[in-house]
């Protein structure tokens, strides 16, 4: 209490009476004032009802549902990071080479930008040549893996099928004709159902 | 190398975190299990239903140790694990009404397992049977008077005289000036003697 002891207690008053820090002006009126003792009396037996009130227990589980949740960082990793910053901070002459080393690499990315924007045209030719060479070679790559098949004693059949064109002309006649009839005969079998369906409607 | 519960339970929270921080998971075990019934408390006594309290005590841990890195440990870990429970159990309580905190269950409840979900369950203490019983008695009817203060309020009584935060770090936890939280503490103590006027009078 700061004011006159006549006065009832304030409740910082009271807060004080509680921690037992009460000013002795206070504690002269508390003695005095029966009003102001009973109300002391009440907020300690409150304040010690409150104190009493038991923690509650979550259910057992609580730190497995929390842990199933929970990003643990990679401690390695950690590890590994802090021991290469420690390295790299540890004196002047290693953190001037790697601040030098990060300007060569920003230097070296602005160049090859700018360089690209300016030859967008000798850029273009480059791709066009590079991809024709790699067809053409990939051609080349291809018959010769043919030719080397075709070489096969075992493939002695399909060599002398490729030397008589009449042959050769009349297989793959009878192989569309056959293709065909199949592809025919199917929508036909397909067809039927449908048809039937319809004209009984 | 991981450090074992002993040894952790030895050290202080800032020591912990420092340990969580660099992967060691006995020592994000070691905070859930150091504020696990003091977080559960508070949001099953700021809502007023197990299952929800449970809820939200696994989103407060979940919350808390995901966001570690951004914890400062010039502040007391407990005041901040608060202020995230505090959080969440103010969103719940705008989100929807919930029911009210009794010994006997919520007058809402309509099955058994509803009955029981909400019905506050005491803790077990070392006193005489007619001792538990009349604490189980004071401490049911306290209950169900702070279940009847404002949310703010409740908070603000709950942090002071359970949990034994000091007015600073009340303040800080449920962001509000010093001088709210002291009227807060005040009003809410006056109308808790209101309520418990009958009692130990």
């Amino acid at each position: 209490m700061t004011g006159h002891p006549a006065r009832h207690l304030s409740p910082d008053d009271i807060d004080a009476s509680l921690a037992g820090a009460l000013g002795p002006e206070a504690r002269r009126h508390l003695e005095e004032c029966s009003a102001c003792r009973e109300l002391a009396r009440a907020e300690r037996e409150l304040v010690r009802a409150l104190a009493a009130l038991p923690h509650l227990a979550p259910r057992e589980d609580l730190a497995e549902r929390v842990m199933a949740a929970v990003r643990i960082p990679d401690p390695f990793a950690l590890r590994a990071l802090a021991g290469a910053g420690r390295r790299l901070l540890r004196s002047r002459r290693a953190l001037a080479v790697a601040a030098g080393l990060v300007v060569v690499m920003l230097g070296a990315m602005g160049a090859s930008v700018a360089w690209t924007l300016a030859h967008r045209g000798l850029l273009a030719a480059l791709s066009d040549w590079a991809t024709g060479e790699a067809l053409r070679w990939a051609w080349v790559g291809l018959r010769g893996a043919a030719l080397n098949l075709l070489e096969r004693p075992e493939l002695g059949g399909v060599r002398r099928l490729l030397d008589a064109p009449a042959l050769l002309a009349l297989i793959s006649a009878l192989g569309s004709l056959g293709y065909m009839s199949g592809v025919l005969a199917l929508r036909r079998l397909l067809a039927v159902p449908g048809r039937a369906r319809h004209a009984g409607w | 190398m991981a450090a074992d519960r002993p040894a952790l339970a030895a050290r202080s929270d800032q020591e912990i975190v420092a340990l969580a921080r660099a992967g060691e998971e006995a020592a994000y075990r070691e905070l859930i299990r150091r504020y696990q019934r003091p977080v559960f408390s508070l949001l099953y006594r700021m809502v007023g239903d197990r299952e929800l309290a449970e809820d939200l005590t696994q989103e407060t841990f979940i919350k808390a140790l995901n966001a570690l890195a951004s914890y400062r440990p010039e502040f007391k870990f407990s005041s901040w694990i608060f202020k995230i429970a505090n959080n969440a159990a103010i969103d719940q309580l705008r989100r929807r009404e919930v029911p009210t905190l009794s010994i006997e269950g919520s007058p809402h409840a309509s099955t058994p397992e509803a009955v029981e979900a909400t019905a506050l369950q005491l803790g077990d203490s070392a006193e005489s049977p007619l001792e538990a019983v009349e604490a189980r008695e004071l401490g049911g009817q306290i209950e169900a008077a702070i279940a009847r203060l404002r949310p703010e309020y409740r908070a603000c009584i709950l942090l002071r005289h359970v949990e034994g935060c000091a007015y600073e770090e009340i303040a800080r936890i449920l962001n509000l000036p010093l001088g709210t939280v002291k009227t807060y503490i005040h009003r809410a103590r006056h109308e808790l003697r209101q309520a418990l006027g009958h009692l130990r009078g």
